[in-house]
């Protein structure tokens, strides 16, 4: 992330006063403040005036080159993925969780990022569920049963929080286990095991629950908080999970965030298969019906289910009579994007942005001008390789992370007819 | 691969290749060229093997003119059979290249124990019964006897493998110990004598240091070898030490008890001897007249015992009348065993040289320095005579005689030290009289003066200038190469401070101070608390990690370590530590977490990879000196700063220095158990990474830290040369994150090129070339 080049602009800002310190050499408790030192930072011009720091460039490029590394992999084979996905998340609150290597401490920064990661996941995955487990004294318990609700489960995070005890691998995985194995077989199942500990004390052989999990199709993936582990890297790798290690705080959150996209598919489940899945109506405004989640009559604001005519307040979920999965278009739709994702726009250099014929150098998204404000040089821009319009870097990353559309193209596609009259 | 050493064409069987192990072919090819030895140092994992192998059998296949032999000596058993299946791959790969002028034979020679066949013969449970048994079976009089009467026992795989005689050859190929067990069971041939057969025929030979260091199986085996051999040592980092186990030898009371023993039961053969055929005697006495060298008449299955280091005019050289009879000889050998005996019964510590222990030996046994010389000859000789194969039981006889040979024959580079006890147990009497060899040149000469060239190889052979000295020889080559890694994979430091600041030492007078015992103990509790799987830790010897394991044990560190692994810890029972060592292993796969507390001289550890997950943290408590005042140490330091003017603080420090790089070693061991693909493995055995802690305020001094290998001291940073137990910690916990991140695996993003494919080789083939011309 951009702490890192922070820090190095720090680094270079202190070598002044104290004589012996590195980049890496320096302390601990320094380099907790690096984040916060940006006063350092703040550099001024030849009238005196401070300068705004510029962190967009530095941004901008570390988004770049993760979104390449991203497209590069997809781009070698179409690679299915997994839309609706039943998602365990295991968070380890055994004693080693109330270090305070992260600060205040892992508990609490563990808190903080699952509850960003459960809403971003839900935004980006509508038709996947999530349940929660916990790691505590040796045994593992099961926080929130499978559920699309963002709320119920950070709500019953946040009470449970308080870490003690050792840490049991074993069991968890075993909950886990009988959680997501009668899940059916178009749902994609995965674990996510956020470990403080670096050990695992376990009843009985975690090889063999290792293999269960790998049998029943689990994808487990492990965050640690503190170093790498044989039994976790060895439980990843069988089970085609992914195991890092978090450095600090801001890259705990990368990797966790980084879950979140739908992963690719399994081989095992590369077969196509249909799905039942009712779109229900939105009840009429006033009137009045007992709703089936919390069993009481509620006025308007509903949905009804297609085929046995139960009302539900939210989407997505499951009929409670008929089982029916129910959701709304707007939810297939975002999940649409995950299968043809945008492909990264390519750079363009200043030179090739004056040369160009785009004669009002502006945005194609924005329409704010692309030269930098005061000196008329063409400033940093990117263009989509396939309708070749022109972006600012704002523009790019929320096509590509929010909009998951890109404009030129859309645009242009409303007008195959002229192009076929221009042709013929 | 393929590519081009000047003019030699190198077949490499991987796809890629590090450039330390082009370096090292490079240097090596020139040594070869140059037919001189050679010293070459690489840090294990960097795939020393395979680069020697495929250098010299490449070197070979380019010289047709003039073929090499290659003798590759190894340490243990496991590791020949190691040696023998890179060799395999790397012969498939050139058979593949080459076709049928690739074609060699390679062979594996052990010990009867492991290549016997017959299952009456190795179900016996040690080396010594198993060739007793053999030799029951195969000795030439027994087979002479079988011939009149059918039920005499005989060995079948050796009778086929006689009958065949020149028949019995193997085909061209790669043999295993397992693939000769197999052909022989096959053919019905026996391997072991196949194998020994076709040592002289081989193009790569692989067996122990022992068939060429020791002069007693080297005559055997090694006398045939032609001198267009290429020797080579790997694991050689010990050597001087084994050439001096060679030629020492120690007496016990038991010893001289059996002695006797075996005396008394001689003289009952020679008595029936002279009733039923007192002709053989008479026969050996002619034949001791005429000389050793003609022992025309031994079969080679006879051969079981040669001389330990008699130079070859003595043994062309009549045997003395005084011992050539036998009852003369055996009154002799009593008279020397009673000698010992009285020598045996003082109570004060006794050093002596050679030259004066022979002159008393004169003086009060009567024994003068030539018959000394002929004792181990001599009764070879006469059990031969005596038909005697069960000679597992005649090992004490032989024993005095070699003590008396050696004796007899080296008036320099011994001594004899008389012990009455056990320095650390002197309440118990226990005396023991030792011949102690100083000179490691000794043993190792004759492989010197034979072969054309003689590698030495190992993970650890700094100082690279102490071999040369200590083993006398010119290398002509000698050189140290790096590891060339993709990042800093290893993290060793030097901690110097407890975390109350105050030093820590194993120093004699500190070392039971118990503040050193707390500040260590909660450098353990620390570390096993951040760091995962396996963490080793080593002690200076048996009685210091009791002393220590029972403090802690009382002041509740040990019970504090248990809450975050478990605790094994080697004892001087084999089967206890092999089970602790398994324990240890398991404990570490199922995430556990485990520490294993280890002597750093024990042998029961001693070559066991601590690689990967199951040594992420080497601690080393100290520094694991030699126990100084051991007279044999002394004497031998004496020598040394004698003859070869090794100062005696430069020699230990080099010693104990030796021994804690053994330990990384072992620990950095990354050999893989099989030759899987070449990517994979070169980058599974980069892909580990580790971290050293030096708990010891000593090892930041300079002269102690400059004796570490080149690849260790490279990452040793001066930030790290200081350290008090936080600071450690702390380091500790930053390196472990750094390295469970994800890498490039070629280093080819950051500059720093780790693996070279066949273009990056052929460019640097050319670049060297240009050099040369320049």
């Amino acid at each position: 992330m951009n702490n890192s080049e922070k820090k190095r602009m720090n680094g270079e800002a202190e070598e002044e006063n104290e004589e012996d310190v590195e980049d890496e050499g320096r302390d601990a408790w320094e380099r907790t403040y690096t984040d916060e030192r940006s006063w350092e930072a703040l550099e001024e011009d030849e009238s005196g005036l401070l300068q705004p720091i510029d962190n967009k460039a530095i941004y901008h490029s570390q988004y770049r080159r993760r979104l390449q590394s991203l497209s590069a992999a997809s781009a070698a084979s179409r690679i299915q993925k997994g839309l609706i996905r039943f998602l365990c998340v295991v968070v380890d609150l055994s004693k080693a969780a109330g270090e305070m290597d992260f600060k205040p401490s892992r508990m609490a920064v563990i808190a903080k990022h699952v509850e960003a990661f459960i809403r971003e996941f839900f935004d980006q995955n509508p038709l996947s569920q999530i349940g929660l487990v916990i790691i505590k004294d040796g045994v593992a318990q099961s926080l929130t049963e499978l559920g699309g609700s963002p709320e119920a489960h950070i709500k019953a995070l946040m009470v449970k929080l308080g870490c003690s005890g050792d840490s049991s691998l074993q069991n968890a995985l075993e909950l886990v286990h009988d959680t997501l194995h009668k899940i059916p077989s178009y749902g994609h199942r995965e674990v996510l095991i956020l470990y403080s500990a670096l050990s695992t004390c376990d009843p009985g052989d975690i090889m063999e629950t290792i293999q269960k999990c790998k049998k029943a199709k689990l994808r487990c993936s492990v965050i640690g908080l503190s170093a790498e582990m044989f039994v976790c890297k060895h439980l990843c790798q069988e089970t085609g999970g992914s195991y890092m290690v978090a450095l600090d705080e801001g890259h705990f959150k990368e990797l966790l965030l980084e879950h979140a996209p739908p992963p690719p598919a399994l081989a095992e489940f590369a077969i196509a298969n249909l799905i039942k899945m009712g779109f229900p109506q939105r009840a009429a405004e006033g009137s009045i019906a007992i709703c089936s989640c919390h069993r009481e009559a509620k006025v308007g604001e509903g949905y009804i289910c297609p085929r046995c005519k139960a009302r539900v307040c939210e989407l997505p979920t499951e009929c409670r009579f008929c089982g029916l999965t129910l959701v709304s278009s707007p939810h297939l739709a975002r999940s649409y994007h995950h299968l043809f994702p945008i492909e990264p726009f390519t750079e363009v250099s200043a030179r090739q942005l004056e040369l160009s014929r785009v004669a009002s150098k502006t945005c194609f998204g924005c329409r704010e001008s692309l030269l930098t404000p005061g000196t008329n040089k063409a400033g940093p821009c990117a263009a989509c390789t396939k309708c070749k319009q022109y972006f600012c870097l704002d523009c790019d990353i929320y096509i590509h992370e929010s909009l998951h559309n890109c404009p030129g193209c859309e645009s242009r596609r409303i007008t195959p007819a002229a192009a076929s009259v221009t042709m013929s | 691969m393929k590519f081009q050493i000047e003019e030699v064409t190198v077949y490499f069987p991987y796809d890629n290749i590090y450039p330390e192990q082009y370096t090292y072919m490079v240097e090596l090819k020139r040594a070869l060229d140059a037919k001189g030895h050679c010293l070459l140092e690489m840090p294990t994992g960097t795939g020393k093997t395979i680069a020697l192998l495929s250098l010299i059998t490449s070197y070979a296949l380019a010289k047709t003119e003039s073929p090499i032999k290659l003798i590759y000596c190894t340490r243990t058993v496991h590791e020949m059979e190691k040696t023998l299946a890179e060799l395999k791959f790397l012969h498939n790969y050139q058979v593949k290249h080459l076709g049928a002028a690739a074609k060699m034979l390679a062979i594996g020679l052990s010990s009867r124990k492991n290549l016997c066949v017959n299952p009456k013969v190795s179900s016996a449970e040690n080396r010594d019964s198993v060739d007793a048994a053999c030799r029951k079976l195969t000795a030439s009089w027994v087979r002479s006897m079988a011939a009149e009467n059918p039920n005499q026992p005989t060995c079948e795989f050796y009778e086929n493998y006689d009958r065949a005689a020149g028949g019995a050859v193997l085909p061209a190929g790669v043999y295993t110990l397992e693939d000769l067990r197999a052909f022989g069971k096959e053919k019905g041939w026996c391997p072991y004598f196949l194998a020994r057969h076709m040592v002289q025929f081989a193009n790569v030979v692989v067996y122990s240091y022992q068939y060429l260091l020791d002069p007693k199986v080297a005559g055997i085996i090694s006398k045939e070898m032609q001198k267009e051999s290429v020797v080579v040592f790997d694991e050689a980092h010990n050597i001087d030490n084994v050439c001096i186990e060679a030629l020492s030898v120690s007496v016990r009371r038991q010893t001289l008890e059996g002695a006797i023993r075996n005396i008394s039961r001689i003289e009952n053969e020679i008595d029936r001897f002279k009733d039923i055929d007192a002709g053989r005697l008479r026969a050996e006495y002619n034949r001791l007249v005429e000389g050793l060298a003609l022992r025309g008449d031994l079969s080679a299955s006879d051969a079981w015992l040669a001389n330990p280091a008699l130079p070859d005019d003595i043994l062309r050289q009549a045997v003395p009348g005084n011992i050539r009879r036998a009852e003369h000889f055996l009154h002799v050998l009593r008279r020397l065993v009673q000698y010992l005996k009285v020598k045996l019964d003082t109570d004060k510590v006794e050093k002596e040289s050679p030259v004066s222990f022979v002159a008393s030996i004169n003086s009060d046994a009567g024994i003068d320095q030539k018959a000394l010389k002929f004792c181990y000859d001599r009764l070879h000789s006469l059990l031969m005579t005596l038909e005697i194969t069960d000679t597992d039981e005649f090992l004490h006889i032989q024993t005095i005689c070699d003590f008396a040979t050696l004796v007899g024959t080296y008036a320099r580079g011994f001594s004899i030290i008389i012990e009455p006890f056990d320095e650390r147990m002197p309440l118990i009497p226990d005396p023991v009289l030792q011949l102690c060899c100083h000179d490691a040149s000794l043993a190792i000469k004759p492989v010197f003066d034979r072969f054309q060239s003689v590698v030495i190889t190992s993970g650890t052979l700094s100082p690279i200038d102490l071999y040369p000295r200590l083993l006398n020889f010119h290398p002509v080559v000698s050189r140290s190469f790096k590891m060339s890694l993709t990042r800093d994979c290893i993290c060793p430091m030097v901690l110097t401070r407890g975390s109350d600041q105050l030093p820590v030492s194993t120093k004699f007078d500190m070392r039971s101070d118990p503040g050193v015992v707390r500040n260590y103990g909660k450098l353990l509790v620390e570390m096993v608390s951040i760091v995962p799987d396996g963490i080793v830790c080593f002690f200076v010897s048996y009685s210091y990690m009791d002393g220590i394991i029972n403090s802690w044990n009382e002041s509740g560190i040990l019970k504090d370590i248990m809450q975050h692994k478990l605790v094994f810890i080697e004892t001087q029972d084999v089967v206890e530590t092999t089970l602790a060592l398994d324990n240890y292993r398991r404990a570490c796969d199922c995430g556990r977490g485990a520490v294993f507390f280890s002597v750093a001289r024990g042998k029961v550890a001693e070559g066991i990879d601590f690689d990967r997950h199951y040594g992420r943290l080497v601690i080393m408590f100290g520094v694991p000196f030699q126990y100084t005042e051991s007279k044999i140490l002394r004497a031998r330091l004496e020598y040394l700063r004698d003859t070869f003017q090794i100062k005696e603080g430069d020699f230990l420090t080099f010693d104990a220095l030796i021994d804690v790089m053994n330990i990384e070693l072992t620990d950095r061991n990354l050999n893989q158990r099989q030759a899987a693909q070449c990517v994979g493995r070169v980058i599974r055995s980069k892909a580990d990474y580790g971290m050293m802690i030096f708990a010891d305020k000593r090892y930041s001094r300079h002269d102690k830290r400059s004796k570490l290998p080149g690849w260790i001291l490279s990452h040793l940073r001066d930030a790290n040369l200081n350290l008090s137990t936080d600071m450690a910690l702390h380091i500790a916990r930053e390196f472990l994150r750094k390295m469970a991140q994800p890498y490039e695996k070629t280093g080819s993003t950051t500059g720093r090129k780790t693996l070279l494919s066949q273009e990056d080789v052929e460019k640097l083939g050319n670049n060297g070339a240009q050099e040369m011309l320049y």
